[in-house]
Formats: structure tokens, C-alpha cells, sequence
């Protein structure tokens, strides 16, 4: 790493006080002339025409841009025009020195909740629960919504991040295998890692160059980690049993064993390829394309990613959802629950126009916010056919929609309805969606939001467990540890500070449980 | 003063008002570089305050929490410490050892060489590297030597060795780390090298010619000696170095089954102190190996200083 990088920060920092300060006093003088009348109802206010500053996230697929229909949509429903600013290089960064510089924008776009707590616990971030009487849409979302809602609170109990649902969908993990193939050998799609086994032996004789299972581990270790132990019932580091209502640690599992056992033999079989855990993305896609692979685990768009590319060539290659296999028979058949999405809208602390930005942000809660954000506007993007509404012909794929009209773009949503993505999908996709629900675990895993202390030790002990399960499975994987060693293991990872990582967890969690979501 | 000045212009300037009047230009020429190492080099190190408090970035550095060593007391409780600092030591020890002769010798080989059309090839082709970024060169690297068609192991497999699984094997890559490294440097660390090389005299060599001296005699007797000042200078530079290794490059072309070798402190600290946003921490380690390479430096020198005439300072 760049030695100085860490100390350079503060000076930049430094520099942007300055300028941020003389830029900021500019920016807000005008706009707390216009502030005064807009304490009236939403209906009223949508007449005040307000600016707010916005730090927005910026996507290379479909960037920024000024002119998209859906600000001036926006503007016509609250009266709100953003004045946005996108990073320039990782929003991360941009976010810290935002921060630091005491020149926050009044709406803040975060990657993730963590990051959201942590600015929030040290006083950079509005408590959006102090605001809740002034949205009474966000307040009626959150009755409704509970589980949600409560995912959005921070260690302290307060919330610092806008929730959102529906837009997490799209993260979906599933498996995916080569129907055709199956189709032609007469094999049939595994319910079991077993089944699976003798499945992937079979295409293994036929074709002996292949590697039947291949995933891009190394790319994205922890999703892989979570789809492989999600199999066998057990998880990939902490995780709560909702039967049992307690905190548990995978990575020790019986069932673990079991499944590190199972991988093994994969390996040994050649039925995976022997590179996996350093594997390329580009490398997968090759093998995966040109028929060196048949059965993998990856995002479910990769359905049409693969399809749309191969069946040009080859109309043949049919790239279909595959129900997850059990780990044991009898197991249950699930995938991890991945359809929820970790980044959203915070207010800074140091706005001038907290009560307007609130007002503002609830429209996003109403039906019409929703039906605004997802599908547009009547006749221009979409028309109703009875009860469904549809898509204008012209926006046919997902990226070209939000290219032209800039919905479904960072700032721009909250609270979505999946089924205007889901209308611009192929049938193979749709069909995908539709099949996943049925594998999705009962409950979203609880995500508790940390204390700083307790992040301190997530930090140093949970990353040292973290380096001995990954570095263990994968010599347990390769054979360079015998898996009769296993018992050892187990106790190598409880002297790294198991015990002290799941109360950590434990106590997280009953903290968050018991705040009052109504209480204010 | 200025009256004093003005009265006996010449006589009673100070020294440096005379160097600045002598040398206004010059001065001037020099003040952005001046200015570019205050305010990069030297005002950022006051940001280390951050390693010894509880660094708040709403509040600001000096409005944090001090919490003395609590950083660096974190870093060496660590249990991975030693086995982190046995492998960012080893890495580097082998890039130095490994990689700092290599573009000796390749100067001192285009040296000999007489067709300069040659000559430019070889430099041109050798610095080229230098100029593809990190994540292409691991990706790169992964590929060649992958089990599953890369090129290295189609060529072995052809001589009937079969594949072997670099990227997995936890005694093979600091090899190819290093090797990789030289790949990419060597001709790019050449060039000082030949710039040394052609302040040689070139009577000495016509002088070892007429006492009847072999091409290794004259390497050994003339070559060496000529350019060993440049040689001690960047060794000791690179013993400086040696526990800065590019994060970026081992952080991409390692993967689980090899962190008994490839986990060194740099990718530590981005998985602590970058990822989980430990700023103080992460600044800690960086300044404690600050302080380190310092003491590898200095030693280097002093040693340098007391067996030959070149060092440092």
C-alpha cells in the first residue's frame, strides 16, 4: 500500500476546509431565503420550488446525467431539484473527505449500512427517527415493513440510512447448468449434493476435458462461502438459528465438515476444476461458454448474460435456473438470501434543510413515489392494461432503460417494485425469478449493527478467523490437510476467539431486538 | 533595515540575501519542488497524531479521542503478527536478493553488446513491462501458469510434466512473485545502470586491451568498479524498501490456499484498516513499518559507510 496514503488524507482533508467553507456559505444563503413558507403540508410545498446539494453514486453502464426525465418528474411531484455531484473516483473516498471537510451535501448516497452507522454514531448523519412525524408515509412503510425497518437501525437504535426494498432482488445468487446438455445425456437436474455427484461423474466420462462444476471462487469468496454452506444448513461464519434462537458458528459445524468433505472430492474427482480458488472471471466465462463447464453457482442475470451470447452461435446452449441441491438427502433445498440491498440515502447532520429534505425523501413511501420510481410516468414510460402496467414498447431492456430515462438510478428510488425490472426480462429469467423465490430461506439472516468496540473486534478476531477458515478449507479442498486433521482445526479456530466473535453477535443482536420501532 | 540597505547597498548584504540576488532564477526554479515536499512530504505527517487517538473523521484529528499505543499494542497482540511479518520480511528479502542483480547484469550484458540496432531492441522490449499495470500483470501471471490451459502448463504438459497447480501451492509463490517482479522491472531499472555505465572512461578499456585482458577480465577489472558507486547507492535504497512491497500486486494474485506465504502487512492493513475503515489502525502498522524500513536503511548505511567509501550520506 502507498505509505503515505493514510497520512496524505488529513491534508487534503485540510485543504477542502478551506474551500469547502467559502463554497458552502455561498450554496445555503439563497436557499434559506426560499425556506421560510415550506412548513405546510407535502401537497402545499410541492408548489415551493427547494434546491438541496446531493453527493450521488455513479454507474459506468449508465452514468449521470443531468437530463434524464425523471429529476424533472420528481420536480413536478415535490418541487425538489438536486443539485447532484457524483465521485470522482471511489464514493468511498469522496464520501470521507465530504465528511471531513465539513462540507457535507445535504442528501448523502452510502454503499453500505456500515458505513452509514459509522458516520451516524459520530454525529455526521441525521437520526431519521426523530423525523418520523413529519413522514407520515415513511411511518406507515415501517408498520408495514418491520423486518426491513429494524435492518435499517444502527447500534444506538437510531436509523441513518433511508430503508429500501424491492431493488435488492437483482442480487439474487442462484445455480445455473446447461439444460441441453442434461436434456441430451438423459441426466436429471440433482436435488442432492449426492445426486449432483453422479451427475457430474457422468458429464465427467463424456466429455473427459471438462471440468463439469466450475464457480469463480476467488473472485467473490464470500457469496460462494455463503452458497456452499447454505446447502448443508449451517453458515459461513456466525449465524442464527431461527428453530434453535441462537447464535451460531458454522465454520466448527459437523455439517461443515461435511461439506468441506464433499468439495474434496469434487477436487479429487477433477470434477472441479483445480484452479478454482484462484479462477478469473474471464477464465470462468471461457469455460462456461465453451462448453468446458455445465453446472455453476453465479448472480441470476448471468442466465441471460450466458444465453444472449451463445445462442447465436450455437441456438443449442440453454442456460437455465437449477434448483439448489441439498447437502444431505433429506436437507433442505435453499439458496442464501441475497435480494436486499446494503446502500441507500442518508441526510447530513450539518444541513440547513432537514425538515424539507424529509419531506421530500418521504414522497419516495407513498404508492405514487413507488409507482414513480419503478415504472415513470403514465404515457410517457408506461401504459396500464387493466390492472398490470407495462413497459412502452421502446424500453425493452433493463440498461437502456435507465439510460434513457435515468429511473432506478442511485438517488432516485427507495422503495421499488420488482416487477418492472421483472417485465423487462427474458422469459428464461423471468422463469429464474420465479423459481428462486421457492428456494429463498424463511427469514433474512439478522444483520445487527455494530457499536464501534464491537467492530473493533469484528475487525481484528473475526479477521483472523476469517483467514483460518479460508486458508483451511482450501487445504482441507486440495488435500495439502487431511480432513482427519479436522478436530484440530476445530480447536486452532476456537482459540482464535470463536467464543468472544458469537456473544459479540449475540449482544448485537438482543440490543437491536429490543428497541421500539414505534416508540420513537 | 531597508534604510540600511539602501545607504551601503553592497557591502553589508547577508550571505544568503547575496545567494538569493546571485541566484534569483534559480531560487525561483526550485520553489515549486520546495513547496511540493512541504505540503505533500512534510505538513501530511502531522496526520500521524491520528495512530494515537481514536480517529473521528466528523470531529476531526484534534478533536478525537487520545488513546496512546492502543494501535500499535492491537498490531502486535495480533496472532497473525509474526507469521505477517515473516512474510512481508521474506518477500522482500527474496525481491532484493532475486531482483536487484538482475538488471546489473542485464546492463553489463548490453554493454558488451556491439550492434546497437540489437541493443535498442533488447532495452526497449525488457522496459516495456514496466508499463502494464498491476492488475493486467497478475491476471496475466494466473493465467499463463492456470492448470486448466494455461500456457506454461501446456508447454510442460508437452514434455510430459503434468499440470501443477501453481497458484496453489504455498512454496511456489514468492518465486513467482519475484520472478514476475523482475519480468516487470528489469529493464526499467537497467537504465541507471547503463547511465552509469557510460561515465566509464573509455581509455581503460583500451588500456586492459593493450595489457591483453579477456572480456570477463575487463567486466570484472573496469565494468564493475565503474558503475559499483551507482550499484551501493541503489542497494542501499532498496534495503530501505525491502518490507514496502506493492500491495496491490500481492494483494491480486493471492488466494486462500497460499496465505501461509502470500499474506503479508500491506494486504492486512487494507483488510483491517481500508475495508473495515480502521483509519488509526491502519496508519499505526504503516508508521510502524515506517520506523522499521528506517532502521533497515540506516544500518545499511553505516555498514555501506564503514567497508567502502559510498553511502548515503
Amino acid at each position: 500500500m502507498n505509505k503515505w496514503k493514510s497520512v496524505l488524507l488529513p491534508l487534503v482533508i485540510a485543504a477542502t476546509v478551506v474551500t469547502g467553507c467559502s463554497g458552502g456559505g455561498n450554496d445555503t444563503s439563497p436557499q434559506s431565503n426560499t425556506q421560510g413558507s415550506s412548513t405546510a403540508s407535502p401537497t402545499d410545498s410541492s408548489k415551493t420550488e427547494k434546491t438541496f446539494t446531493a453527493l450521488l453514486d455513479n454507474n459506468a453502464t449508465f452514468p449521470y446525467s443531468k437530463s434524464w426525465p425523471i429529476w424533472s418528474w420528481l420536480k413536478e411531484k415535490t418541487g425538489v431539484t438536486l443539485e447532484v455531484q457524483t465521485p470522482s473516483g471511489k464514493l468511498e473516498e469522496s464520501l470521507n473527505l465530504a465528511i471531513a471537510s465539513k462540507a457535507m451535501p445535504d442528501l448523502m448516497y452510502m454503499p453500505n449500512r456500515k458505513e452509514s452507522n459509522k458516520f451516524g454514531q459520530q454525529g455526521a448523519l441525521v437520526d431519521l427517527m426523530e423525523y418520523m412525524d413529519e413522514m407520515p408515509n415513511l411511518t406507515a412503510w415501517v408498520k408495514q415493513y418491520p423486518e426491513e425497518a429494524k435492518a435499517a437501525l444502527s447500534a444506538d437504535g437510531k436509523m441513518y440510512m433511508f430503508p429500501n426494498q424491492g431493488f435488492g432482488e437483482t442480487n439474487r445468487m442462484i445455480w445455473l447448468y446447461r439444460k441441453d446438455i442434461f436434456d441430451k445425456e438423459g441426466i436429471q437436474a440433482p436435488a442432492t449434493y449426492e445426486e449432483l455427484h453422479t451427475a457430474l461423474k457422468t458429464l465427467k466420462a463424456k466429455y473427459p476435458d471438462s471440468y463439469p462444476l466450475s464457480i469463480r471462487y476467488g473472485q467473490i469468496p464470500d457469496e460462494m462461502n455463503a452458497n456452499m454452506t447454505v446447502n448443508y444448513g449451517t453458515g459461513e461464519g456466525a449465524y442464527y438459528d431461527f428453530d434453535k434462537k441462537e447464535w451460531l458458528f458454522g465454520p466448527t459445524e459437523d455439517s461443515y465438515k461435511e461439506m468441506v468433505g464433499m468439495w474434496k472430492i469434487f477436487y479429487d474427482e477433477g470434477l472441479i476444476p483445480p484452479d478454482f480458488l484462484s479462477l478469473q472471471t474471464k477464465q470462468w466465462q471461457d469455460m462456461v461458454s465453451t462448453g468446458k463447464s455445465f453446472v455453476t453457482i453465479d448472480y441470476i442475470s448471468r442466465i441471460d448474460f450466458f444465453n444472449n451470447a451463445m445462442q447465436q452461435e450455437n441456438p443449442e446452449f440453454n442456460m437455465q435456473f437449477m434448483a439448489p441441491p441439498a447437502g444431505i438427502a433429506g436437507g433442505k433445498q435453499l439458496n442464501p438470501y441475497f435480494h436486499y440491498m446494503e446502500g441507500g440515502l442518508t441526510v447530513a447532520s450539518t444541513s440547513k434543510n432537514i425538515d424539507d429534505v424529509m419531506s421530500y425523501m418521504d414522497f419516495f413511501y407513498s404508492e405514487e413515489g413507488r409507482t414513480l420510481s419503478s415504472w415513470g410516468v403514465e404515457g410517457e414510460t408506461y401504459v396500464k392494461e387493466g390492472d398490470t402496467i407495462k413497459f412502452k414498447p421502446e424500453y425493452n431492456d433493463v440498461i437502456e432503460m435507465r439510460k434513457q430515462t435515468g429511473l432506478q438510478t442511485s438517488g432516485t428510488y427507495t422503495w421499488i417494485d420488482f416487477g418492472s425490472h421483472l417485465s423487462l426480462f427474458s422469459d428464461n429469467l423471468k422463469y429464474a425469478f420465479e423459481e428462486a423465490t421457492k428456494y429463498d430461506p424463511s427469514m433474512m439472516q439478522p444483520r445487527p449493527a455494530f457499536t464501534e468496540k464491537e467492530n473493533e473486534i469484528i475487525a481484528i478476531t473475526g479477521q483472523a478467523i476469517q483467514k483460518h477458515r479460508d486458508e483451511s478449507f482450501a487445504k482441507f479442498v486440495t488435500g495439502s490437510r487431511k480432513l482427519a486433521d479436522w478436530d484440530k482445526y476445530v480447536e486452532e479456530m476456537n482459540n482464535l476467539g470463536v467464543d468472544k466473535l458469537l456473544s459479540t453477535y449475540k449482544e448485537a443482536y438482543e440490543r437491536v431486538q429490543n428497541i421500539q420501532l414505534n416508540g420513537n | 533595515m531597508r534604510k540600511k540597505v539602501h545607504r551601503r547597498p553592497q557591502r553589508h548584504k547577508t550571505g544568503i540575501l547575496r545567494t538569493w540576488n546571485k541566484n534569483k532564477a534559480l531560487w525561483l526554479l526550485f520553489l515549486p519542488c520546495l513547496l511540493y515536499y512541504l505540503i505533500f512530504r512534510y505538513a501530511p505527517m502531522f496526520g500521524l497524531v491520528v495512530t494515537f487517538k481514536d480517529y473521528n473523521l466528523f470531529k476531526g484529528i484534534w478533536a478525537s479521542d487520545w488513546v496512546g499505543l492502543k494501535y500499535y499494542r492491537m498490531f502486535i497482540e495480533n496472532p497473525d503478527f509474526w507469521p505477517l511479518m515473516k512474510n512481508t520480511f521474506l518477500l522482500g528479502l527474496y525481491k532484493l536478493f532475486f531482483g536487484f542483480p538482475a538488471p546489473i547484469l542485464l546492463a553489463i550484458l548490453l554493454n558488451e553488446v556491439r550492434k546497437a540496432a540489437f541493443k535498442r531492441v533488447v532495452q526497449t522490449v525488457s522496459y516495456l513491462p514496466h508499463f502494464i499495470s498491476n492488475v493486467i500483470v497478475a491476471s496475466m501471471v494466473i493465467m499463463f501458469l492456470s492448470p486448466t490451459g494455461g500456457l506454461i502448463n501446456n508447454l510442460l504438459g508437452a514434455i510430459g510434466i503434468g499440470p501443477i497447480n501453481f497458484m496453489n501451492e504455498p512454496g511456489l509463490f514468492r518465486g513467482i512473485y519475484v520472478l514476475s517482479e523482475i519480468w516487470q522491472h528489469i529493464g526499467w531499472e537497467t537504465i541507471i545502470y547503463l547511465a552509469a555505465l557510460t561515465a566509464i572512461d573509455p581509455q581503460l578499456y583500451e588500456a586492459a586491451d593493450m595489457d591483453g585482458a579477456s572480456r570477463m577480465r575487463k567486466i570484472w577489472h573496469v565494468t564493475l568498479p565503474g558503475i559499483s558507486p551507482a550499484i551501493v547507492i541503489t542497494l542501499i535504497l532498496n534495503i530501505g524498501k525491502v518490507l514496502e512491497i506493492g500491495f496491490e500486486k500481492v494483494f491480486l494474485m493471492q488466494n486462500p490456499a497460499i496465505y501461509d506465504t502470500a499474506d503479508i502487512i500491506s494486504t492486512y492493513v487494507y483488510r483491517v484498516g481500508m475495508v473495515q475503515g480502521n483509519f488509526s489502525y491502519g496508519a499505526s502498522i504503516d508508521l510502524f513499518m515506517g520506523v522499521i524500513s528506517l532502521i533497515f536503511i540506516y544500518t545499511a548505511n553505516y555498514i555501506s559507510r564503514r567497508v567502502s567509501e559510498t553511502s548515503l550520506w
